[in-house]
C-alpha cells in the first residue's frame, strides 16, 4: 500500500510538485502517466526514499518515507530511471549485493538469485561481467537486485523505456505476475497504450498536480470518451 | 556494522578488478623508490670516481713535458692520445677535459719561467667535474713539488714559500648525500598518500552517480553514513595497501644500494619504516575523508579528477622545501595534518629521535579532524544533493 498526501517539493525555486496525492492499493497496478516534467519521477524517489519532500507525506504500508526511511526500504523494490549497472561486476553479483544488504544470505539468497535468473531469462549471460552488456540485460539485472528481497511494494519508473518489444513485453508480463500475488505496483510511463493495457488504477499527473484518478472505466465515463489517449490530453490540457 | 562490510567488500572487490585502481595502488608507489635509487646509484657511482680507480685524460703536446706525464702517470692517470681539435672533442662530449701542453712549454719550463698549461673543460657537464678537479688537483701537486725543489735549490726553506696551511675540517656524519636522499622520503610518502586511492574515491562516489547506480543502491536499508563509511574504508585500504608497497620498494632500495658500492651507507631499520606507517595511518583516513568530500561535492568524474589532482601537490609542497631547509620540529607543527607527519617521517627516515609528545599530538590531531571530516562527509551524504551533485 502506497499513500501520498499533498506533496510539496521544489529544486531552486522551481516547483516539481505542487500538492499532489493519490494511494496505490495491494494487488493493483496504479499507474503513473503525464507529459515529461510532470513531476512523476520526483513523486517516485520521494516515496523510494532518495529525496524528502518540503511538505506532504509520501508512506509505504504506513510507513513515513522521510522518518521512516529504514522500515519503508525493506518493503519496497526499486527500479528508477537510472538504472546504472557496475562495469566490473556480473548480473549475479550485482543481484548478491543487494540481497546482502537487505539482510540475505547463504543458500537462501542463492538460490533467490538463481530463481531470479531463470525467471527474467539471465541464464547466458548471468556469470559474464556488465560491461557491454545490451539495454534489454542491463533492465533484467536492474528488476532482479529490485526484486531479490521480494518487496510487498514495487515501484517502476518507466520500466519499458528504450527497450524492444520482446523485452517490454516480458516486464509487463511480470509486473501483472507481481500484482497477482496481492503485492502493491506503481509504475510511471509516458505512454499511454502502456498504462491502459496494464493498469487498474491511472493517476494522471500534470505540473505537478493530479489532473484526474481512477480506473480506465471511471476516466472513459468522467470525460465521455472512448478513448484514454483523448482522456489524458483534455486531462492535461485542462490544466493549462 | 554488517551493512558497511558489504559496502566495503564490494568496493573492494570491484576495484581489484580494476587496472586504475591497481596501477595506483601497487605499480605507481614503486615508481617512487626506483627513481631515487637509480639517482642514489649514479651519483654515487659519480662520487665514486674519487677514489682510487684510475681516470683517464687525453693530452696534447705530451712530448714536451715527459717528467709531467710521469707524474699524472704515478697518480693513476692514464693519459690518452690528444684529440686534433681538443675544443670541439670537449664541447662534444667526446672527451671529458683535455690538456693542451703549448708549444714553448719546454723553453719556458727550463728558463724557470711560469710554463702555461691549458686544460680545456666544459663546465655545463656535471658528469665531468671529478675528471677535471682530479686533474687539477695532480697539476697542482706537481707544480707545488717543483716549485719546492727549486726553492731548496736556491738554498731557501719551502715553508716561508706557504704562509698558511688551510684545511677545511667536515664534521658531517659522512652521508651528507645519503642524507639529501632520506629528506626527499616523505614528499614521496605524503605523495602516496594522498593518490594511492584516489581512484577509488572517485569511482565509489561520483563514479557510481555518473554510472546512474547510486539511486537505486540509496533505496536499500542501509544508512546513508553506512555507505559513505563502506566506501571510505575500500578507500582507505587501497591508499594503505599503496603506501606499504611504496615503504617496502624503500626499504629494498636502500637494501640493493646500501649493499651495493655506491658511497651511500645508509639504510634506516625496519622499526623506521614501521614508525612512519604507524604515523601515516591518520593522514591517510585524513586524505580518504577530504577525497570523499570533494567527490560528493563535485558534479562530475571530471571535476573530481581535476581537484583530486591538485591536491597532492599542495601537501607534499612543504615536504618539498624541507628537502633543502631542514627545520626544528615544534609542537604546534605537529597539529597540522600533513606537516607534523612530513616532520616525523623525516626524522625516522634518518634514525633521528622522535619525541613521544610530537607523535601524540600528530597522532591526535589528524585524527580529531579526520573525524570531523567523516561526519562532515556523512552529512553532506545525507543531502538530497547527493543524487545531483554540488
Amino acid at each position: 500500500m502506497i499513500e501520498v498526501e499533498s506533496l510539496w517539493k521544489s529544486f531552486n525555486g522551481v516547483e516539481a510538485l505542487r500538492g499532489i496525492g493519490f494511494s496505490a492499493r495491494d494487488g493493483e497496478i496504479t499507474g503513473l502517466i503525464g507529459p515529461n516534467g510532470a513531476g512523476k519521477t520526483t513523486t517516485l524517489r520521494i516515496l523510494y526514499t532518495v529525496l524528502r519532500p518540503d511538505q506532504g507525506l509520501a508512506s509505504v504500508d504506513g510507513f513515513d518515507s522521510t522518518r521512516q526511511r529504514r522500515q519503508v526500504q525493506q518493503r519496497i523494490g526499486v527500479l528508477p530511471d537510472n538504472r546504472g549497472l557496475y562495469p566490473r561486476l556480473t548480473a549475479r553479483e550485482h543481484i548478491r549485493y543487494y540481497g546482502r544488504l537487505h539482510g540475505l544470505n547463504g543458500d537462501q539468497l542463492e538460490s533467490r538469485i538463481d530463481r531470479l535468473i531463470e525467471r527474467l531469462g539471465m541464464e547466458d549471460f548471468c556469470d559474464r561481467r556488465a560491461k557491454g552488456y545490451s539495454k534489454g540485460q542491463t533492465l533484467k539485472v536492474a528488476l532482479g537486485r529490485a526484486l531479490v528481497h521480494e518487496p510487498h511494494n514495487v515501484m517502476f519508473d518507466e520500466p519499458t523505456n528504450g527497450l524492444d518489444i520482446a523485452s517490454s513485453r516480458a516486464v509487463r508480463q511480470l509486473i501483472r505476475e507481481i500484482r497477482d500475488q496481492g503485492r502493491c505496483v506503481l509504475f510511471s510511463s509516458h505512454i499511454m497504450q502502456e498504462v491502459e493495457a496494464l493498469c487498474d488504477r491511472i493517476v494522471v499527473i500534470a505540473e505537478g498536480r493530479v489532473v484526474a484518478d481512477g480506473t480506465p472505466e471511471d476516466l472513459r465515463q468522467s470525460t465521455g470518451r472512448a478513448d484514454l489517449e483523448d482522456v489524458f490530453l483534455r486531462a492535461v490540457a485542462v490544466e493549462d | 556494522m554488517r551493512n558497511i562490510w558489504i559496502v566495503f567488500a564490494k568496493e573492494t572487490l570491484d576495484n581489484l578488478r580494476d587496472r586504475r585502481s591497481l596501477y595506483l595502488g601497487l605499480i605507481y608507489p614503486v615508481i617512487g623508490a626506483v627513481l631515487l635509487g637509480m639517482l642514489v646509484s649514479f651519483v654515487g657511482g659519480m662520487f665514486r670516481g674519487q677514489g682510487t680507480s684510475s681516470i683517464s685524460l687525453a693530452v696534447v703536446g705530451g712530448d714536451q713535458a715527459p717528467e709531467l706525464m710521469d707524474f699524472l702517470t704515478g697518480n693513476g692517470i692514464d693519459l690518452l692520445p690528444g684529440p686534433n681539435a681538443p675544443r670541439q672533442a670537449v664541447r662534444a662530449g667526446s672527451a671529458d677535459a683535455v690538456l693542451v701542453i703549448p708549444d714553448g712549454y719546454a723553453e719556458d719550463f727550463g728558463a724557470m719561467r711560469p710554463a702555461s698549461l691549458d686544460m680545456v673543460i666544459n663546465a655545463t657537464r656535471l658528469s665531468t667535474v671529478i675528471t677535471v678537479s682530479r686533474v687539477v688537483g695532480v697539476l697542482r701537486a706537481y707544480d707545488r713539488e717543483i716549485g719546492e725543489t727549486r726553492l731548496r735549490n736556491h738554498g731557501i726553506d719551502p715553508a716561508v714559500a706557504s704562509p698558511l696551511n688551510i684545511r677545511s675540517i667536515n664534521v658531517g656524519r659522512s652521508r651528507n648525500l645519503a642524507g639529501f636522499f632520506l629528506n626527499m622520503l616523505p614528499p614521496f610518502i605524503i605523495f602516496t598518500i594522498f593518490v594511492g586511492g584516489v581512484y577509488l574515491a572517485i569511482d565509489t562516489t561520483s563514479g557510481e552517480r555518473e554510472r546512474g547506480s547510486l539511486e537505486p543502491l540509496l533505496a536499500n536499508p542501509v544508512a546513508r553514513w553506512e555507505f559513505m563509511l563502506g566506501k571510505a574504508m575500500a578507500t582507505f585500504l587501497f591508499t594503505l595497501t599503496a603506501v606499504l608497497v611504496q615503504l617496502l620498494a624503500f626499504k629494498l632500495m636502500f637494501e640493493l644500494v646500501s649493499a651495493g658500492e655506491y658511497g651511500v651507507k645508509v639504510n634506516p631499520d625496519l622499526g623506521a619504516f614501521v614508525g612512519v606507517l604507524l604515523i601515516s595511518l591518520p593522514l591517510v583516513a585524513f586524505a580518504v575523508a577530504l577525497q570523499i568530500i570533494v567527490a560528493t561535492v563535485s558534479r562530475s568524474i571530471k571535476e573530481t579528477q581535476t581537484y583530486l589532482g591538485l591536491l597532492p601537490l599542495l601537501p607534499s609542497l612543504p615536504g618539498m622545501i624541507l628537502v633543502f631547509v631542514p627545520l626544528k620540529a615544534q609542537v604546534w607543527m605537529m597539529t597540522i595534518p600533513t606537516f607534523g607527519q612530513i616532520l616525523l617521517i623525516g626524522r625516522l627516515m634518518r634514525s633521528e629521535p622522535v619525541a613521544w609528545l610530537h607523535v601524540v599530538v600528530s597522532v591526535g590531531m589528524t585524527g580529531l579532524i579526520t573525524g570531523l571530516l567523516l561526519y562532515f562527509a556523512a552529512y553532506l551524504y545525507d543531502r538530497d544533493q547527493l543524487l545531483f551533485g554540488g
